[in-house]
């Protein structure tokens, strides 16, 4: 095999992994972009949501990908339910123009903490993987083999970015969300709940990253921390693609894919992983805003 | 009212209470750890407890003088473990007595919070504590991946330990705990009052008008920036100071113990129970959760998962009903007694008063 081909194989595999990346920093990035919240907790979350569709597969026999019709709208409602019950008051207690609470940050650690140790506590250390879902097996692209599953995954990425950006863009609901994350205290103005758009788009995070998360199921073992470098992984996403750019999360999520895999080809897998945090640093130097970002700071 | 400055003196105020019971109290608190070690000889498990709480304490004072800037790092780990294998590589491998290696610890540290400090603490919001993290995300990778960095032997991932000297104070090795103890209660001590020190200096006051309000603080003409830079690399010098008497009193390091993640948040935990915006929050955290930490260990040893749920739930619970910590409450109370006991008469134009409330 000549390098060329090694290369290209290279791009294609990080395509595929930032295709996972992307799934997750989308969901990261709808609530980092409206609510101003980093969601400590992301990672955990969607291995609680990888767990449920796992234990419906292992113990019902269905099919992650139709799991998700069950897994997804629990999501939702257990990330309006967060948001509801542990992120308002916090809101609330703040003065109005501190549009970035740091307390919620550690809370999110907090959360984060308790349930993915409670999933150590509960399912213990082992790995647990799917295994005879649909999509198994390669694709071949003149020289390339690609895996079924992970092309799902990319194509699962493209259509939710699709969908999102249609959602914020081009409904009712969406003018509603975009206002909110804007200038929250004039949307109010206006006669919009706050607090229940802030708790619609942090179920909606919550269930964006159930999808991925079930999407990658079939190819993902599941562990109690599997999450953590995930979603350490799509926090640089988010800042790379800018915050509150949903195209950009998906851009973001690709360069870093590739960046990852073809840094890894050269070096090593870790040296991969460090690469990707030396970029998210050179992004916060150089342009905090993102490729495709917004918002000033 | 005696001027002179005698024993006599000292007690003829104490009498009359013109001193705030503040200062009595930490005084008392200072002579009963003195006397600790030796009412503990026969027990050096007790012992034990007190100076790694002590050594929690201090790091989350370091820790803390970010916290009185305004931000949250949640990368501290990061500058103890560099001060401690800095330390640790220099007098394993190198011979250089940790007298010395300190020096070199603690510019490291400094220099890890310059390249995470300076261009992240420019920017508002949540760029610095997610930047803190990335940067305790690299150094732990770094050094569990690594087996070489250069010619140094860094372990990848492995325990190193220090070669033993027995009873060596030239390269800071005792048989005994007495000589950790007392060095880690001068430790504690001195950032407390370091910590004290600058929340009354001018960098202080700004420090506080920052957090306060960014944008009323920088029209009156503070560099927000600059002072938030400072903060971060005093407090990041003095963690690697840390991390140097950490390495010298466990003896061995990984990076599980001295770089993860979880020490990180155990540093911020300590703090943010004790108050993280306030001087003498964070070692009160320390004086609480170390021990608390210590029964949860010995009393659940069968579930290994169920405390660092508990510190979840404690760390929620105490964003959420007492986001300043168990400091304020204490503070209220100290005041409190201050004011209607121990010193009833004076109270009214006593700008003492105030200043023990304030914190």
């Amino acid at each position: 095999m000549t390098e060329a081909t090694a290369i290209t194989e290279a791009i294609v595999t990080g395509i595929l992994l930032g295709g996972l990346y992307a799934v997750i920093a989308l969901g990261l990035n709808l609530i980092f972009g409206i609510i101003r919240v980093i969601n400590f907790a992301h990672g955990s979350i969607m291995v609680i949501f990888m767990y449920l569709g796992f234990w419906l597969w292992y113990l019902l026999g269905i099919d992650p990908y139709v799991g998700m019709l069950i897994v997804v709208p629990i999501a939702f409602g257990f990330g309006y339910g967060v948001q509801h019950v542990f992120i308002r008051p916090m809101f609330m207690r703040e003065k109005s123009y501190v549009v970035e609470p740091l307390g919620v940050l550690l809370l999110m650690a907090g959360f984060d903490m308790v349930i993915s140790n409670s999933a150590l506590q509960a399912f213990g250390a082992r790995v647990w993987y799917v295994y005879g879902s649909a999509f198994m097996g390669t694709v071949h692209v003149g020289f390339l083999t690609m895996s079924k599953q992970r092309l799902v995954v990319v194509l699962v990425v493209v259509l939710l970015t699709v969908g999102i950006h249609w959602l914020l863009n081009h409904t009712n609901l969406g003018n509603r969300i975009r206002a909110v994350g804007q200038n929250r205290e004039a949307a109010a103005i206006c006669g919009i709940n706050v607090h229940h758009i802030y708790a619609l788009t942090f179920g909606l995070g919550c269930a964006v990253t159930a999808v991925g998360g079930c999407a990658a199921l079939p190819f993902m073992p599941i562990t109690p921390f599997a999450g953590m470098g995930l979603a350490l992984r799509a926090f640089v996403v988010v800042i790379l693609g800018g915050l509150g750019s949903i195209p950009g999360a998906l851009l973001a999520g690709i360069i870093i894919g590739v960046m990852e895999i073809v840094g890894a080809h050269f070096t090593n897998s870790s040296i991969g992983s460090i690469i990707v945090f030396a970029i998210f640093l050179v992004i916060i130097v150089s342009r905090p805003k993102g490729l495709m970002g917004t918002i000033e700071v | 009212m005696k001027q002179d400055s005698g024993i006599r003196a000292l007690g003829e105020r104490l009498r009359t209470r013109q001193i705030p019971l503040g200062w009595v109290i930490i005084a008392v608190v200072l002579i009963l750890l003195i006397i600790v070690p030796f009412a503990w000889k026969g027990n050096p498990y007790y012992v034990h407890i007190v100076i790694t709480i002590f050594i929690w304490g201090y790091m989350a004072t370091a820790w803390g003088l970010v916290g009185q800037s305004g931000q949250l790092s949640f990368g501290h780990a990061a500058f103890m473990g560099i001060g401690a294998y800095t330390t640790g590589i220099l007098y394993s491998q190198f011979g250089v007595t940790p007298w010395l290696g300190v020096f070199p610890a603690v510019g490291l540290a400094t220099l890890g919070g310059v390249i995470i400090g300076i261009p992240t603490l420019r920017l508002r919001g949540v760029y610095f504590a997610l930047a803190t993290f990335a940067f305790g995300f690299i150094i732990l990778m770094t050094v569990k991946n690594a087996t070489y960095i250069g010619p140094v032997y860094i372990g990848g991932g492995a325990f190193l330990s220090l070669p033993r000297a027995g009873e060596a104070p030239a390269v800071f090795q005792f048989e005994s705990k007495t000589p950790y103890y007392f060095m880690a209660l001068a430790m504690l001590a001195g950032i407390v009052y370091l910590s004290h020190w600058f929340n009354r200096s001018r960098m202080g006051f700004y420090w506080t008008a920052i957090r306060g309000d960014q944008d009323a603080a920088e029209s009156l003409g503070i560099n927000a920036a600059k002072y938030r830079i400072r903060a971060m690399l005093i407090s990041c010098a003095l963690t690697g100071l840390g991390g140097a008497f950490f390495m010298q009193y466990f003896r061995f390091f990984s990076p599980q113990k001295v770089l993860d993640v979880s020490q990180s948040i155990q540093i911020a935990l300590i703090g943010i129970v004790g108050g993280w915006q306030s001087v003498f929050g964070p070692m009160i955290g320390g004086f609480i959760m170390v021990p608390a930490a210590e029964l949860l260990r010995l009393n659940l040893r069968a579930f290994p998962a169920l405390s660092p749920i508990i510190y979840g739930i404690i760390l929620m619970l105490f964003i959420l009903f007492m986001p300043k910590g168990v400091n304020e409450p204490f503070m209220r109370g100290l005041n409190w007694l201050d004011r209607k006991y121990w010193r009833p008469s004076q109270n009214a134009n006593n700008e003492n008063n105030e200043k023990v409330g304030r914190q």
